[in-house]
């Protein structure tokens, strides 16, 4: 461990096992899970019936579960009666009797409104899942726990800026404003530019495409089109039908037509070291097992031998170790 | 600010210098302006936040104080204009650092240090400077200076890969989200305010380097540790293997997500812009003159989300911030009129 970290001092109660919905659960157990790296010490209440978390996929070849691995880590298991705490995160229920001055309170859409939502529904209200689009079929969730993880991240700043401030304070964390927050473009178009404009703003035609041996994501913006056009150099690209933003946004598929044999051609590799010798920012689709193998996190450490991400910071150069000792899982945990 | 409705703030006196461009930069310090820091936005006149030149911005007219999603993104922060790339600039930013706590930035790796302005010699200078680097994929590895926009993060973190469906090709969010560019701020925000409590135990600042890439695979944690196990998980569109019932599926009022607990509409921008629940959140506020604002991803109850103050025009604040870094109204003028310090860019818009 390096030297005291940020939160050095504070005593976090987490909640996450005491949630009533699953949303709210995954949301508490991210921000508890980064106070303690930021090197709080984090109490984790027992669940009082079935641990919402303790057995959600990705299952390992051993049946236990790699969330609970990945999201648990760091917490001390002491019970909480009798303990003083500086903060608690948890819902709205849980949180009532919780003697703490600052209280970071997750909800669907504010202190008491809170109806049944699944992960999936929030990014259906919040138009996230409209955003993501295949080429055929109806919209599909983000992969993870995107809505819920993205609201601990909240969660997190809130306590952050909370225990900073140092008085008796609630904040409340809805998990749906938290969701349209990252979806902002979406309903800022329509508000300040109007539907017919925000319709043509979400036609980018950013997707993946099929390389020789798996996909790149195709993502560029308008100064990206010549040197785009180049590295394919098909003459059919010079066409007034993809001459500028908004007509190659009303041909798509043609487009795509003239784009695709090209890249499945090519690897992964070779088409992302053609675009980026010319700036485009395309750039591979890796999966998970493909990363801990990765270059570049490799070299900055990001990953521990168990392919558990690390505190994704570093501080003047260096990955900070702030976990309390006596909350660090064993290393073969 | 202190009133009897408001609590000082968390950041109260805390001041920001905002190098930050579009959302992952410029947002993360809208977020600490939110939290009651003062923020100081600086641009170039060869240099602008690149949302100046977005859609709405009027070509014809002072185009680049009427782009929409910047002064949405903007809002309440002071605008400075000083051209960085001219030595006489730089040495004008390191006066202003010397009344500042933080410094946020997110240009392409190395064009700080071209100015001279180096995180580790600013580290140096400010010893309880909090310097924050947003970046694609960090200050260094082999692969720092790839260039990428948020949505090429979701390929390369392992998102894409595990979103669309099983037999379907990866699915990125595209222009309107970029994804990583949005949740980079809820954390960045948060990391800055945690170095800035190291600060008041220690009294030494830091230089945070935060890549967006690995926060996004930060985000699908389970999904590393479930690899490196030998269980990888492979997409599987909307499908939960614990709740069969959970589809994505058109109805006659339309598409719908439904799961074994409920059922909600599916909302396209419109539907999101114009329903209770959105309106009566703080995702979207509206600034003193009206107008729709970025809004806050959290509410304390000391003090209700809203939103004190509009968008400055670039450079609106040249003379207050300089004055108060020090610089004589001669000094000022003078760099005024070598171009140095502006309240125009030296371009027109983009075709």
């Amino acid at each position: 461990m390096d030297k005291p970290g940020p939160f050095a001092g504070r005593r976090v109660l987490d909640l996450s096992a005491r949630a009533a919905q699953l949303p709210h659960a995954l949301a508490v157990a991210m921000a508890a899970r980064l106070a303690a790296d930021f090197g709080a010490e984090v109490v984790r209440a027992p669940a009082e019936g079935a641990d919402p978390l303790a057995m959600l996929p990705p299952l390992l070849p051993d049946g236990s579960s790699g969330l609970a691995r990945f999201l648990l880590a760091g917490r001390s298991a002491a019970a909480p009666c009798e303990m003083r705490f500086d903060a608690a995160i948890g819902d709205s229920l849980a949180l009532e009797g919780v003697a703490a001055p600052l209280k970071v309170r997750l909800s669907v859409f504010g202190a008491g409104d809170d109806p049944p939502m699944s992960e999936l529904g929030l990014l259906g209200l919040s138009g996230i899942l409209a955003a993501v689009q295949p080429r055929q079929g109806v919209p599909v969730r983000l992969g993870g726990h995107q809505g819920a993880y993205a609201a601990g991240l909240s969660a997190f700043t809130a306590l952050a800026a909370g225990l900073r401030a140092g008085r008796p304070d609630t904040v409340d964390v809805s998990l749906f404003d938290v969701a349209c927050w990252l979806n902002w473009k979406a309903a800022a178009s329509v508000l300040l530019l109007g539907d017919a404009a925000a319709s043509r703003e979400q036609r980018g035609g950013w997707h993946t495409l099929p390389a020789a041996d798996g996909h790149v994501c195709l993502v560029y913006m308008a100064k990206d089109w010549p040197a785009l056009r180049d590295m394919v150099g098909d003459p059919r690209l010079s066409h007034a039908d993809f001459a500028t933003q908004k007509t190659r946004g009303q041909n798509l598929d043609a487009l795509d037509d003239i784009l695709r044999p090209w890249f499945v051609a090519r690897s992964r590799a070779e088409i992302t070291a053609a675009a980026q010798a010319r700036r485009i920012p395309i750039g591979p689709v890796l999966s998970p097992t493909e990363l801990l193998a990765d270059r570049q996190y490799a070299a900055r450490h990001f990953l521990a031998r168990d392919g558990a991400p690390r505190l994704p910071l570093l501080v003047d150069g260096a990955r900070p170790d702030w976990r309390r000792a006596e909350q660090e899982l064993p290393a073969d945990a | 600010m202190h009133d009897a409705m408001h609590d000082p703030l968390p950041l109260a006196g805390i001041r920001v210098v905002d190098l930050g461009w579009l959302t992952a930069g410029a947002a993360s310090s809208t977020l600490l302006l939110d939290l009651g820091a003062e923020v100081v936005k600086v641009e170039g006149p060869n240099a602008l936040d690149p949302f100046r030149d977005w859609v709405g911005a009027e070509a014809a007219t002072d185009w680049w104080n009427r782009s929409p999603f910047y002064n949405f993104t903007n809002r309440g922060k002071r605008s400075v204009c000083l051209d960085l790339k001219d030595p006489r600039g730089a040495a004008v930013l390191l006066r202003i650092l010397e009344g500042a706590d933080v410094l946020v930035e997110n240009f392409r790796r190395g064009i700080l240090a071209g100015f001279e302005l180096a995180p580790a010699l600013l580290r140096q200078r400010f010893p309880r400077l909090v310097i924050v680097s947003i970046s694609s994929q960090g200050e260094d590895g082999p692969d720092r200076d790839l260039v990428s926009f948020g949505s090429t993060l979701e390929g390369t973190s392992g998102l894409a890969a595990l979103t669309g469906d099983a037999a379907g090709e990866p699915v990125i969010t595209g222009r309107n989200i970029n994804y990583p560019d949005q949740v980079v701020c809820l954390f960045a925000a948060g990391a800055v305010v945690a170095a800035l409590m190291q600060r008041d135990a220690t009294g030494e600042g830091a230089h945070l380097d935060l890549s967006q890439r690995e926060l996004t695979s930060f985000l699908l944690g389970e999904e590393l540790v479930a690899a490196a196990a030998g269980a990888a998980s492979t997409r599987r569109g909307n499908h939960d293997p614990r709740d069969p019932a959970q589809q994505v599926v058109a109805r006659q009022d339309g598409l719908r997500a439904e799961w074994s607990g409920g059922s909600v509409p599916v909302r396209d921008a419109s539907a999101l812009a114009h329903a209770a629940d959105f309106t009566a959140g703080t995702a979207i506020l509206r600034d003193p003159q009206g107008v729709p604002a970025k809004g806050l991803p959290f509410r304390f109850a000391s003090n209700p989300p809203r939103i004190t103050a509009g968008t400055s025009g670039l450079g609106a604040d040249n003379h207050a911030v300089l004055a108060e870094a020090g610089l004589q109204e001669a000094e000022i003028a003078a760099l005024e009129q070598a171009g140095v310090v502006a309240t125009k860019p030296r371009r027109g818009p983009a075709a």
